[in-house]
């Protein structure tokens, strides 16, 4: 074994512009996936954690509200029941924030957008202050009444500034249209796609525009210990509050916002509650990470595969080279699989070498990006959720991609190996 | 006389080759028995056959009639993997081109059938190494890779990796074809030297002045041998030399 090392090893040396060619490509090609995973990873998390934290719970409890079949309110009555209900069940439960929902036009003393306004009360936002930067302003003001956060984007849009006034105006969910005026207390940097149409108000401010009650909430969402556990934990809440004489909807993976008109068209009044996870709540998010996730693995595969056959082909050509000295091993007593073995292991050292290499290469190259500070176009921004270009390449990820890529190069020595290993011994006498 | 038993026997041997359609009788109807300690020549005109006889001999071709043994076993009946362990353990190779591994050193290259059959530890890997380099003149080579060397060097490297495992018998097809003769000569000795030392040697080769130096020779015609002679008793190289 350890002369078959010393002679694959020195096989390689000995061939240094095959093994350099060969080897640069596997290196660019695990330097390529590193990077794309890297990026694909950071683009998974920022989008989830930004995502998770704006607009969605691990879980989410929402429901809707009819008073007459044809209308709905995305609201929850009496919700303080059903956070105990949840307390109650719901084990390795981090945190729960109460949200309010709506939906209407803001408006600046220049003009006005339509948005998402979402209730929060700040001082029980666990993870807000870590996905928001707060670019001027405070976030800490969000706990007066009549407050407002904004993002930079919608800013610049409605030409306002912190302490500057906005008035929000929705339909109440018994039709009247109704105004509330809040003060802009911070603006956060740009998140991505949420930052076009996301606003932030105290959420007295929301229960003032749509006129409800303290007991009505638009959603609790429900942050896990585990995020994994999010389908169990909303099958187990399903029965549950079920269980408690609440009409719960089917499970439909779908965000709460899609399912309006459905709900409508039904015919029952009075409240029903829905529940959904993070996945449900951003489908969007989903296929666009999905969609990423195939283009990199396509690319990556057809490198892949140029690369297994430029393996296939260099090995072919040294079998065919050293075609006499196989014959002449064999001849003087080693045995077939040995001689497999011989170029299995010439080929894994070049991989392995080749994709550390690789790997070395990708994390360079991320840490000079980091540092760089890339500021990625705006189109670009909407998906990263982030105005600056961050590679994290991660243990897991790196070690992931050298082992695939090492075991799949290596795979393609086997057919060459066994040509090689096949060779009749008396190949050895023929004289050159 | 009362002959130890052979270590090679070929009996009614044919080997027939197969040009497209065409069948090539290359061997017709050999006997031979090799004993220990011969220093035999198979002499003969190009394409009469020697490469063939060597081959079969050295199982790593099969006849296509008769019987070949090597070491008391019929080849025709041995696997694949067998046959490769039989020419680990009982047979030496040394041929034309040297077919030294070019990204080993000398004492690697004679090393390397040690390390195939895992039977002796690296102490006792070096010392038959370093002894048999010494025996055949490069111990001063050992950390030589074959490039670094001459022919007649690389063939003295090639003559100690054959002999490393202690064969019952040494193969070499043409072994001083590829050097001049001066050198070719030198080769000779040495393969007579180790021959008085207990190794036998069978071998072939087109030149008339090393046939002559042959303890019995054996000659092939149209894949027939036409001449079988010992010319002096086994081991006596040396004292028929010095006659
Ligand atoms: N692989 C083969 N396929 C077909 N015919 C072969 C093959 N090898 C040898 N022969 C034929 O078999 C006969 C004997 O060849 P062999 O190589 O044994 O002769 P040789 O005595 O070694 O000749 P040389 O002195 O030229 O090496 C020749 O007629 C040769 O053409
Ligand atoms: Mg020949």
């Amino acid at each position: 074994m350890g002369q078959l090392l010393l002679i694959s090893l020195r096989n390689l040396f000995q061939h240094r512009r095959r093994t350099l060619l060969l080897g640069s490509a596997i290196a660019f090609v695990t330097m390529l996936l590193v990077l794309l995973s890297s990026l694909f990873n950071g683009m998974q998390d920022t989008m989830l954690r930004s995502a998770t934290t704006l607009m969605t719970g691990h879980v989410n409890i929402g429901g809707f509200y009819k008073i007459t079949a044809g209308s709905a309110a995305p609201v929850v009555t009496n919700y303080a029941k059903i956070e105990q209900i949840v307390r109650r069940e719901i084990k390795g439960l981090d945190h729960v924030v109460v949200r309010g929902r709506g939906f209407g036009k803001v408006i600046s003393d220049t003009t006005s957008l339509q948005g998402a306004i979402n209730g929060i009360d700040i001082t029980h936002e666990k993870g807000f202050r870590d996905v928001v930067q707060v670019r001027s302003g405070r976030l800490e003001d969000l706990a007066q009444p009549r407050t407002a956060l904004i993002f930079e984007s919608q800013a610049e849009r409605l030409e306002v500034k912190v302490g500057d006034m906005l008035t929000l105006s929705s339909p109440t969910f018994r039709g009247v249209q109704n105004t509330v005026d809040v003060r802009i207390v911070a603006i956060g940097g740009d998140l991505g796609f949420m930052s076009n149409f996301m606003i932030f108000v105290n959420s007295e401010a929301i229960r003032d525009l749509y006129q409800l009650d303290v007991t009505t909430a638009g959603a609790l969402h429900l942050y896990l210990k585990d995020p994994e556990q999010a389908d169990t934990v909303a099958a187990k809440l399903r029965k549950v509050i079920q269980a408690e004489g609440y009409g719960v909807m089917d499970k439909v993976a779908q965000p709460f916002f899609h399912k309006f008109d459905t709900v409508k068209r039904e015919d029952w009044v009075g409240q029903k509650i829905d529940i959904t996870t993070w996945i449900d709540e951003m489908l969007f998010i989903r296929y666009t990470l999905q969609t990423l996730s195939v283009l990199i693995a396509i690319l990556v595969t057809v490198l892949l595969v140029i690369i297994v056959i430029g393996v296939m082909n260099t090995l072919w050509m040294a079998v065919r080279e050293r075609t006499r000295e196989i014959g002449t091993l064999r001849a003087i007593g080693m045995q077939r699989g040995r001689i497999l073995a011989m170029f299995v292991i010439e080929t894994a050292l070049l991989a392995l070498g080749a994709t550390l290499f690789g790997v070395l290469l990708a994390t360079l190259l991320a840490a000079g990006v980091n540092a760089a500070e890339f500021v990625v176009p705006k189109g670009f921004q909407m998906f990263l959720m982030s105005d600056t270009l961050r590679l994290v390449v991660d243990v897991p990820t790196a070690v992931r991609s050298l082992v695939i890529i090492s075991v799949i190069t290596t795979l393609g020595s086997l057919e060459p190996a066994w040509r090689a290993a096949r060779l009749q011994p008396v190949t050895a006498m023929h004289a050159n | 006389m009362d002959h130890p038993p052979a270590i090679v026997r070929l009996t009614g041997v044919d080997k027939d080759y197969l040009l497209g359609k065409v069948v090539v009788p290359a061997l017709r109807g050999i006997d031979l028995a090799i004993q220990p300690g011969e220093f035999t020549v198979i002499a003969g005109p190009s394409g009469s056959g020697k490469t063939t006889a060597l081959n079969l001999i050295g199982c790593v071709d099969v006849a296509t009639r008769g019987i070949v043994t090597v070491d008391g076993h019929d080849t025709a009946k041995l696997s694949e993997r067998d046959l490769t362990k039989l020419r680990l353990e009982r047979l030496g190779f040394i041929f034309q081109s040297f077919n030294l591994v070019g990204v080993l050193d000398a004492f690697q290259n004679v090393e390397f059938p040690l390390l195939l059959q895992r039977k002796l530890t690296k102490a006792e890997r070096r010392e038959r190494v370093m002894d048999l380099l010494q025996e055949v003149g490069i111990d001063q080579y050992a950390k030589h890779r074959p490039n670094e060397l001459s022919g007649g060097q690389r063939q003295r490297v090639a003559i100690a990796r054959a002999l490393v495992t202690r064969p019952q018998i040494v193969l070499a097809d043409e072994p001083t074809a590829n050097l001049d003769s001066e050198t070719g000569n030198a080769i000779v000795d040495l393969m007579e030297k180790l021959n008085d030392e207990g190794t036998t040697f069978l071998f072939s080769t087109h030149d008339p002045r090393v046939v002559d130096r042959a303890g019995r020779v054996v000659r092939l015609m149209d894949g027939r041998i036409v001449e079988d002679v010992t010319r002096r008793a086994v081991g006596a190289s040396r004292i028929a030399q010095s006659a």
